[in-house]
């Protein structure tokens, strides 16, 4: 999963990035990439400046902290590198049990510096629902 | 349906010696409704279902949802497991019948507030339902259903060689008591402390599924789950080899917990199974109250031991068994694949 700075040149899949802002929960589950053919000879200009870091932050965390938590989840439940885990897997439906997602979210915790109330824990069905909920806590940091 | 079994080959050391079957149709066995006195847990090895035509009678008794859930599940096994969960929990239900015969594919389940799965009736189905309340947990090698005919229940099964990803006792300091913690670390032995950590969590689970809540309604910092025995010993030196568990929470109020009962098994020499009933509570003017268990090859009847509190309280005994739908039943109360177990 690809971060992006500007002022680089950039070797990307030529797609366009999402830049809606997201309303409440996100869907993204993948990152779309940038492709900017930028030179500091040609756009001086970009040299220095900067892309709003808010839209920066929000392209590259989503898809990042979903991928992190489906490396946690694949190392909880022992499932191989290339098995298919993405935002939409439902834990129940990868065979977690009440242990595994606790375990889970206690690796989240860990690997995100966040304390995840277990109240919280039940509205946790999806890779994509801990995503969205570790961004939250993130933010409210 | 009219079915043509072929020979069931069942491992031998496990259940009964190789069956044919020529059924004309799938016949549940009925069973009597547990007394106020007794809970039933019934359990089911996956591993010991082979008959890919059973499978497909299994997946006949479901629900469309169910069904559409099962397919959801990714990996052949925990596909089987989650429709043999399913399929226990209808069969087992239906079998309790006291007024006639009762379809498992009839049988509605819903889900209270915080997940807790349910039988659901219509109105005009009074006569023929059994006042049964249950409880189900799974691992991908265990199923187990736990019945009482009023009691709430809850059930909780892992394996006993199920490994921790995190740190034991970080994992305690997070989610359990500074008590539980201290018990744990008590325990010098890592692969005893890890045993101890499994029947802590299924002890914790059994409650918070038997109260119909589940661990983000309760969380389990919240209440205590000890030994009395254990700290019998702690003090004096003496105890005997059952193990009394008890719940208390941890502001203090002991005496709105002392109407559960635990008990916590080794099932199947491959699981800890912890097993929670509200206890029936009847005044009674007495100290004593009985037991009556099955202790592997100690089964020693009755037994008495001194009561939480002063009330009477008359424990429940615990009835195993284990089964593969349509196909059998065997009785573990008093064998070794039932033994219960010191915390």
């Amino acid at each position: 999963m690809a971060t992006f700075t500007v002022g680089a040149p950039i070797c990307t899949k030529p797609t366009t990035c999402s830049l809606k802002q997201a309303q409440g929960p996100s869907r993204l589950s993948s990152l779309r990439l940038i492709s900017l053919p930028i030179n500091s000879k040609n756009f001086p200009s970009l040299r220095s400046s900067k892309m709003p870091p808010r839209l920066q932050v929000f392209c590259a965390a989503k898809a990042e902290t979903v991928s992190k938590v489906c490396e946690i989840v694949k190392k909880q439940l022992a499932l191989p590198d290339d098995s298919e885990v993405t935002g939409e897997s439902k834990f129940a439906a990868l065979g977690a049990d009440s242990l595994d997602t606790v375990e889970i979210v206690m690796g989240l915790e860990e690997e995100f510096g966040i304390s995840v109330e277990e109240e919280s824990a039940q509205s946790i069905l999806t890779v994509q629902d801990a995503a969205d909920l570790i961004e939250k806590l993130i933010e409210k940091k | 349906m009219n079915l043509l079994w072929r020979t069931v080959r069942i491992p031998m050391n496990t259940f009964c010696l190789h069956r044919t079957f020529a059924a004309s149709a799938l016949h549940l066995a009925p069973v009597q409704l547990p007394s106020r006195a007794e809970s039933h847990l019934w359990y089911l090895v996956p591993d010991e279902v082979k008959s890919v035509s059973l499978l497909g009678q299994y997946s006949e008794i479901l629900s469309p949802c169910e069904n559409e859930y099962v397919a959801c599940i990714r990996g052949e096994q925990l596909k089987k497991t989650a429709l043999l969960a399913r399929v226990l929990v209808r069969t087992t239900i239906a079998r309790y019948q006291t007024d006639g015969y009762i379809d498992p594919r009839s049988l509605k389940f819903r889900k209270n507030i915080h997940g807790k799965p349910e039988l659901e009736w219509d109105n005009d189905d009074s006569g023929s339902r059994p006042p049964v309340q249950f409880n189900i947990s799974h691992t991908a090698s265990l199923i187990a259903c736990g019945v009482t005919s009023s009691s709430p229940i809850g059930v909780d099964i892992e394996k006993k060689d199920r490994k921790i990803q995190n740190n034991i006792i970080s994992f305690a300091r997070r989610y359990f008591t500074p008590n539980e913690v201290e018990r744990l670390s008590s325990i010098s032995d890592l692969n005893v402390q890890r045993q101890h950590f499994l029947k802590l969590w299924t002890l914790k689970e059994a409650y918070v599924k038997a109260l119909g809540k589940g661990i983000s309604a309760l969380p389990f910092s919240t209440f205590t789950i000890k030994s009395r025995n254990f700290e019998k010993k702690e003090l004096n030196g003496s105890g005997d080899s059952d193990p009394e568990i008890t719940v208390e929470s941890v502001d203090g109020q002991r005496s709105l917990l002392s109407n559960w009962q635990f008990t916590l098994l080794e099932l199947a020499g491959t699981h800890f199974a912890a097993v929670c009933v509200a206890r029936d509570g009847s005044m009674g003017g007495k100290n004593m109250f009985n037991f009556g268990l099955g202790y592997g090859k100690h089964f020693t009847g009755l037994k008495s031991i001194l009561t939480v509190s002063d009330k009477c309280f008359t424990p429940k005994k615990l009835t195993v068994m284990k089964t593969i739908p349509f196909v059998g039943d065997e009785s573990m109360s008093g064998t070794d694949a039932a033994i219960v177990c010191g915390f």
